[in-house]
């Protein structure tokens, strides 16, 4: 699975207050968590902070880049702003791979966003809603997620760089939308062959809820049954990375081995340490 | 419409690892070989290359074999009882490296000590410039005193040495690692082994880089599709990117081939089963033949006509200018 780290977004204060300080140490340490606990993909997301968003992004995306190579996810809900921000960062970092997060199949989403990517050579994160909002039901997210993938292909971008976001909601607030998020991307997966990525905002599932943790690795792991290859998470979440390389193992997508964590970790070229080694024991 | 493009794309591909070394390297030999590499499933050639053919080790005991028949005899009786001169008659037959098994190191077979089993090796590295695999007797109390003493006497020949298992793995990767050479993991026909025994090599410093993994091997008619499969999804398993699983294989075709009761009777039996002299060599060389197709890197044979057959069939899976690149 394509780990996004989560945590470097504006809606932490820890985060706001640095982008508005510009204060790098804090967002080095927050990336190197990520990136220790296995992080392909770094997510950053400026919110509420106050000031220029074009700036604070330009700045959010140099500032990560300081500490690894991997590939940025530009998060925003505004397509204005990553219109105007996604060039900027291209400008700024030339060999660094951008993936928009992200674009509804509303078209005047669509016709922003996806000329975009093919014009920056950016992977995309559709959304399966449109201008009528989040769908209650598989139906309309099906329709919405094969509009996004048609028009997404036909602009010419590459299967391997668009995801799919079946959009997940808060479990006490909507619960039957968990259910519609799995079969979605079931469904979905087989609407064009190869299939495009799919990939959740995982933490939403839990938000205000009390055992988020747990209900956060609990869903991964059923999304991951149903075609999940991505997800944006707190990579520093140990018990949930454990739990999605477990689930990767069970599915046949990883060669089982007694020492499969540390393989996992290895692989990475993560540091194999000796704590780690010994939870798996347990 | 578009025809859609089937090619795979690998992420992964086999690690290049190379065995013997010239005097440029620090060693003596007159060449040096190179396994792995290769980007895609084998032989197909639109899918990923195969830079490096697969390679013949032929076997030299460092006791005259007790159990070998006809066919073998008459190939090796004048020359078995001197390893030197043994190694002599499998770089005349076309090997590519000599495999060497210390085999009277065996507390059964001769006790002989580490000093005599060093001897023999230095005695088959001045007899002929080919690297050298090199096996103990697979007594892990006696092999963990004989190999240090044999990695240190072939110091900076960069030999490939077996083998490390699950249970038994410190003592021959330390002395590998001390004295220049590469490793041979062994895991007895059971991928998910295969990789833990890699993790526990991995785990002493020594690099996954100079592994080479033998999953053991089966002849034809004995289970010869359990290692097949193994080979299949390994390979699979390291194009897809595991690193852990990326390693160059060696089967040991000759022995498990001489095992079987096909390959070892004589004329005596039914007349439909045809000569033994044909019988045997061919029960090997098709062993060798399948297997190869598995992704097998290096063969350890025994019977030059076996070898002559298998060497024609790379030929054709990889073509003349590859083998001629290879050299």
């Amino acid at each position: 699975m394509i780990i996004f780290s989560e945590r470097i977004n504006g809606m932490y204060r820890d985060v706001r207050g640095a982008i508005a300080e510009r204060n790098k140490s804090v967002i080095h340490q927050l990336a190197e968590a990520q990136l220790a606990g296995g992080a392909d993909v770094m997510d950053i997301n400026i919110g509420p902070t106050k000031g220029d968003p074009v700036e604070h992004f330009v700045w959010l995306a140099q500032t990560v880049h300081e500490v690894t190579d991997k590939p940025l996810s530009l998060d925003s809900a505004k397509a204005d702003l990553l219109v105007q921000a996604v060039p900027r960062v291209k400008e700024a970092l030339p060999d660094t791979k951008l993936v928009i997060n992200s674009c509804t199949a509303a078209p005047q989403y669509m016709e922003k966003l996806i000329p975009l990517a093919a014009a920056t050579g950016s992977a995309i994160i559709g959304l399966t809603m449109d201008q009528e909002g989040v769908p209650g039901n598989v139906e309309k997210r099906i329709e919405c997620g094969a509009t996004f993938l048609m028009t997404a292909l036909e602009a010419g971008i590459p299967i391997d760089d668009i995801y799919m976001d079946t959009i997940v909601l808060p479990v006490n607030a909507a619960m039957k939308q968990q259910v519609h998020v799995i079969e979605a991307i079931r469904q979905l997966a087989i609407v064009n062959d190869p299939p495009p990525r799919f990939i959740v905002g995982l933490s939403n599932v839990s938000t205000k809820c009390l055992k988020n943790r747990l209900l956060n690795r609990t869903f991964l792991v059923m999304c991951l049954a149903s075609g999940l290859n991505a997800a944006i998470v707190d990579a520093a979440d140990r018990d949930l990375v454990e739990a999605m390389i477990t689930a990767e193992i069970l599915l046949g997508k990883q060669l089982y081995s007694d020492d499969y964590i540390k393989a996992w970790r290895m692989q990475k070229g993560l540091p194999v340490s000796a704590e780690a080694a010994e939870a798996e024991v347990v | 419409m578009a025809i859609p493009e089937l090619k795979e794309r690998w992420a992964g591909r086999i690690n290049p690892v190379t065995i013997g070394a010239t005097r440029a390297g620090g060693g003596t030999r007159g060449r040096t070989i190179t396994v792995g590499g290769q980007m895609g499933i084998p032989y197909l050639d639109f899918d990923g290359q195969t830079p490096n053919p697969p390679v013949i080790a032929l076997d030299v005991l460092d006791q005259a074999p007790a159990d070998w028949p006809a066919p073998l005899a008459e190939v090796y009786r004048d020359v078995w009882s001197d390893p030197a001169a043994w190694a002599v008659r499998a770089k005349q037959l076309g090997a590519d490296l000599i495999n060497l098994r210390l085999v009277s190191t065996h507390p059964d077979e001769g006790d002989r000590s580490p000093a005599e089993a060093a001897a023999t090796v230095r005695a088959v590295l001045e007899a002929v410039d080919l690297p050298l695999i090199i096996w103990g007797c697979d007594v892990p109390a006696k092999d963990q005193m004989v190999m240090p003493k044999v990695a240190e006497a072939a110091q900076g020949e960069n030999c490939l040495l077996g083998a490390v298992t699950e249970g038994d793995y410190r003592t021959l990767a330390a002395a590998a690692q001390a004295y220049g050479h590469k490793l041979i993991a062994l895991a007895p026909c059971d991928i998910n082994k295969q990789k833990q025994v890699n993790i526990l090599v991995s785990d002493t410093g020594f690099p996954l880089e100079d592994v080479v993994i033998y999953p053991t091997t089966a002849a034809l008619g004995y289970g010869m599709e359990y290692v097949y499969s193994i080979l299949e999804r390994g390979r699979l398993a390291a194009l897809a990117g595991d690193r852990l699983m990326a390693q160059p294989v060696i089967l040991d075709v000759g022995y498990e081939a001489w095992r079987t009761k096909e390959a070892r009777s004589g004329d005596e039996v039914a007349a439909t089963w045809g000569k033994a002299a044909q019988r045997g060599p061919a029960w090997e060389a098709v062993t060798a033949a399948d297997l190869l197709q598995g992704g097998a890197d290096i063969l350890v044979m025994r019977h030059p006509a076996a070898v002559e057959a298998v060497r024609k069939l790379t030929r054709d899976l990889v073509g003349e200018s590859a083998m001629a690149a290879a050299g």
